[in-house]
């Protein structure tokens, strides 16, 4: 028995009762309060976190460690949970809180050499890249079109989301209540494929439209202009849409907002566009769950905990290894089988490239 | 063609499921007494613990029956006519059938102590007892759990948890001896304990005692008398046959369906799989197979052979014995043959007292080996099963024995401490 799980279903908090949705609603307000209007900042100046988002990144931050610890309790068991989780709350206090703060202090732009493009979807704004000096620059293209798919590649999108990010660091602490409220259904598996891939088009336009527009803007009277002045006409409201829609309310709103309800990764799992793109070289990639033939007892532990709503059991009574898309690699499923079965692994398998959906629901 | 299977078990299920992949026409009915929906029978501990839902140990989503076209009966089956293909319920209801499957599972093994029927005197193997549990512990105090097998040990650990105080009564002197020595059984009594929960040794039950109808506690043959509001019966499990008796099927003295290697009864067109038939095992002892992996495939067998030509029909045989536990904590593989007492088997054996693990490993006189018993630590029983197959030398098992560790990523490296055995 996983004792830090006991009783999940009979927590107010993790059993989506009315104090869960009272929560859900204090959430949703806060972070509508935070990104729409200027409620917080006299707080925050009274708290002297600078404006409303140093008071976000403090409460995020304190938030990932005392979480972290609690994880650590429940699930620190085995080096794997515990060595990410340390991961976790180590690249938000020094990489996404305390460096930003100390360049900052020395008169250089804060800049998070953890997060990246998609995620970071204005990383490659013309105005982004304006204030930011050259070997940044070069870091963020570096890091988006190099070290993200080569790390995805060898050892799976999980380097990432349940080690570094921190969305994903969020989600497997402060939202570790929660991740057996993610569906499971077919219908939140078919969803997810479209709405994710959609999101990374989406970013990938967003990002196109609005470079090119600076780039035709910065030849003005050349013919470019001429033949598509649509691009410098629409670059402003698509950039101030997408900031709306994927930045603010994907992300935050509804991604932390519907934890007590939908569980912790509604972002990462339905929305994220650099979960999508990791996604797609993790099909190709090294990283798989391995399974024990014939040993599995179908108590679904396995699904029930996981957060990205994967059907993990499907694969393990069907004695499947397996690639899925959506894996995080946080490890749950394999820490809570009763049996052992699972396994996660970086292993070079060419039989199966790109087989990542696997078992499409195996029936019988 | 009309199919049906009784129990909406493992077993059943993936005989449908083995019928419906070739046949999408056929009607298939399936009758139950204990659910509406097929789950996990292995998993009514999580429920009872909270760590999961109803809805969570169902391996199928619930449109199952409507997508896949099976019908559902929900009632007990009290007689198979099998000469009429017939079968009536004991709500008088008759269902004839083309093709019939047995699939009823398991009921507790009870032995007619005194006391037997009083109130607060269960088992924890259906939904029903679970339900029946459930409510139970809401008031018990203090609980004994009579047998020490598996499902003995996992009531122990739920009880326990919830905050009843626990004693698990077992007969023999050391936990488990069927897949334990002494020193493996040793060490999961001393785990439980160490969790506060507790196991008392060579301890026979003489009598149940109670009053107004409710337990009280129990009596052992040694004179003590145990206090409890809440006793759970696991000793073992029998199958589930009483409704065949008059049925011109044939069955085992214990009860057991006899089926032959394509899992067809003694009756044209009447199958059977899971717990309650009784299979041969490789020393040619015809008994159950009650594991969960083994309901599943004879299930899958019986189904594809009830549809299947007569030279289609496939074998059922079960290969190398592997299985799996998990006790409290200390998670437990075995592969091979362990404990089977073969004449001039040894033992090779270490164990780490601390991290409460241990690795035993039987070998023949002349080296091969014969069985893994490991505890605490996650192995792959694939290559296990491998080398006990292949006879492989205890000398050659040792030096690759870390290729066969599952434990997570990160885990220390397992070592191989004690030396090989000088063979002579």
């Amino acid at each position: 028995m996983q004792t830090g799980l006991l009783n999940t279903y009979q927590k107010s908090v993790s059993n989506r009762s009315y104090i869960a949705w009272v929560m859900s609603g204090a959430l949703l307000t806060f972070y509508v309060l935070i990104y729409f209007t200027d409620f917080f900042t006299p707080i925050a100046a009274q708290l002297h976190l600078g404006g409303k988002w140093g008071m976000y990144g403090t409460l995020y931050t304190i938030f990932i460690v005392g979480f972290g610890i609690v994880f650590l309790r429940r699930h620190g068991q085995t080096p794997y949970q515990r060595l990410r989780t340390l991961s976790i709350m180590f690249f938000q206090v020094v990489f996404a809180f305390a460096l930003p703060h100390v360049m900052e202090m020395f008169d250089t732009p804060g800049y998070n050499f953890a997060y990246f493009w998609p995620l970071n979807y204005s990383a490659f704004y013309p105005s982004t890249i304006a204030s930011q000096p050259l070997p940044f620059i070069l870091y963020s293209m570096i890091g988006a079109f190099i070290l993200v798919p080569v790390l995805t590649f060898f050892y799976g999108k999980r380097w990432y989301c349940s080690w570094v990010c921190g969305c994903g660091g969020l989600a497997e602490t402060a939202g570790d209540s929660f991740r057996h409220l993610s569906s499971k259904t077919t219908k939140a598996w078919r969803f997810e494929r479209y709405s994710i891939h959609i999101v990374l088009l989406f970013a990938v336009v967003t990002t196109v439209i609005v470079v090119t527009s600076f780039i035709f803007e910065s030849r003005t009277g050349d013919e470019f202009s001429v033949v598509y002045p649509i691009f410098s006409k629409i670059a402003g409201p698509v950039k101030g849409f997408y900031g709306f829609l994927v930045g603010a309310i994907l992300s935050g709103v509804l991604g932390v907002g519907l934890y007590p309800l939908m569980g912790s990764r509604v972002w990462c799992r339905f929305f994220c566009p650099l979960a999508a793109f990791m996604g797609l070289i993790q099909k190709f990639g090294r990283f798989r769950i391995t399974v024990k033939d014939e040993m599995c007892i179908s108590c679904g532990n396995c699904s029930t905990y996981c957060e990205m709503g994967i059907d993990v059991r499907q694969y393990a009574q069907n004695n499947q290894d397996f690639k899925r898309a959506a894996c995080v690699g946080c490890g749950i499923c394999a820490h809570v089988c009763p049996r052992g079965v699972l396994k996660l692994e970086n292993k070079w398998d060419f039989a199966s490239w790109g087989d990542a959906a696997g078992v499409e629901h195996v029936d019988v | 063609m009309h199919y049906v299977i009784i129990g909406n078990g493992v077993a059943g299920i993936n005989a449908a499921g083995s019928v419906r992949m070739r046949d999408s026409e056929s009607k298939i009915t399936i009758i139950s007494s204990e659910s509406d929906h097929f789950f996990s029978r292995t998993a009514l501990m999580y429920v009872f613990c909270g760590q999961m839902s109803a809805e969570d140990v169902e391996p199928y989503e619930r449109d199952l029956y409507a997508r896949t076209n099976y019908d559902r009966v929900r009632g007990r089956v009290a007689s198979v006519d099998s000469g009429a293909n017939k079968l009536t319920l004991t709500s008088g209801e008759v269902v004839s059938f083309d093709s019939l499957l047995i699939a009823s599972g398991s009921v507790p093994f009870m032995v007619d102590y005194p006391g037997i029927d009083l109130d607060g005197v269960g088992n924890f193997v259906t939904w029903q007892n679970l339900e029946w549990l459930t409510e139970q512990a809401k008031t018990a105090r203090k609980a004994i759990i009579v047998g020490g097998g598996l499902i003995g040990i996992e009531s122990l650990e739920i009880l326990h948890l919830a905050g009843i105080k626990t004693t698990m009564v077992v007969r023999e002197d050391s936990f488990w001896p069927i897949a334990f020595s002494k020193p493996e059984g040793d060490m999961i009594t001393e785990h439980v304990r160490n969790h506060g929960a507790e196991m008392m040794l060579a301890t026979e039950t003489d009598e149940i005692v109670g009053e107004n109808g409710s337990v009280t506690g129990l009596k052992t043959k040694d004179g003590q008398t145990l206090e409890a509001d809440l006793i759970i019966f696991a000793i073992g499990v029998i199958p589930q046959t009483e409704f065949l008796k008059d049925s011109g099927i044939e069955l085992s003295e214990r009860g057991g369906i006899i089926v032959d290697e394509k899992l067809a009864t003694n009756v044209p067109d009447i199958w059977a799989a899971g717990d309650c038939t009784a299979v041969v095992w490789f020393n040619g002892v015809r008994r159950p197979e009650q594991l969960w992996y083994t309901g599943r495939d004879q299930g899958k067998v019986a189904g594809f052979n009830m549809l299947a030509t007569e030279s289609e029909r496939k074998d059922y045989k079960r290969k190398t014995f592997y299985n799996s536990a998990k006790f409290f904590d200390i998670e437990y593989t075995t592969a091979g043959y362990v404990n089977f007492n073969f004449d001039g088997e040894r033992d090779w054996y270490q164990c780490d007292s601390i991290k409460e693990t241990s690795q035993r490993i039987t070998y023949m006189p002349d080296g091969a080996v014969i069985g893994f018993n490991m505890l605490g630590s996650r192995w792959d029983h694939r290559p296990l099963v491998k080398w006990v197959e292949e006879k492989r030398d205890i000398k050659w098992v040792l030096e690759h024995l870390h290729e066969a560790c599952f434990d997570e990523e990160f885990s220390p490296k397992f070592k191989v401490t004690e030396p090989a055995p000088a063979l002579t």
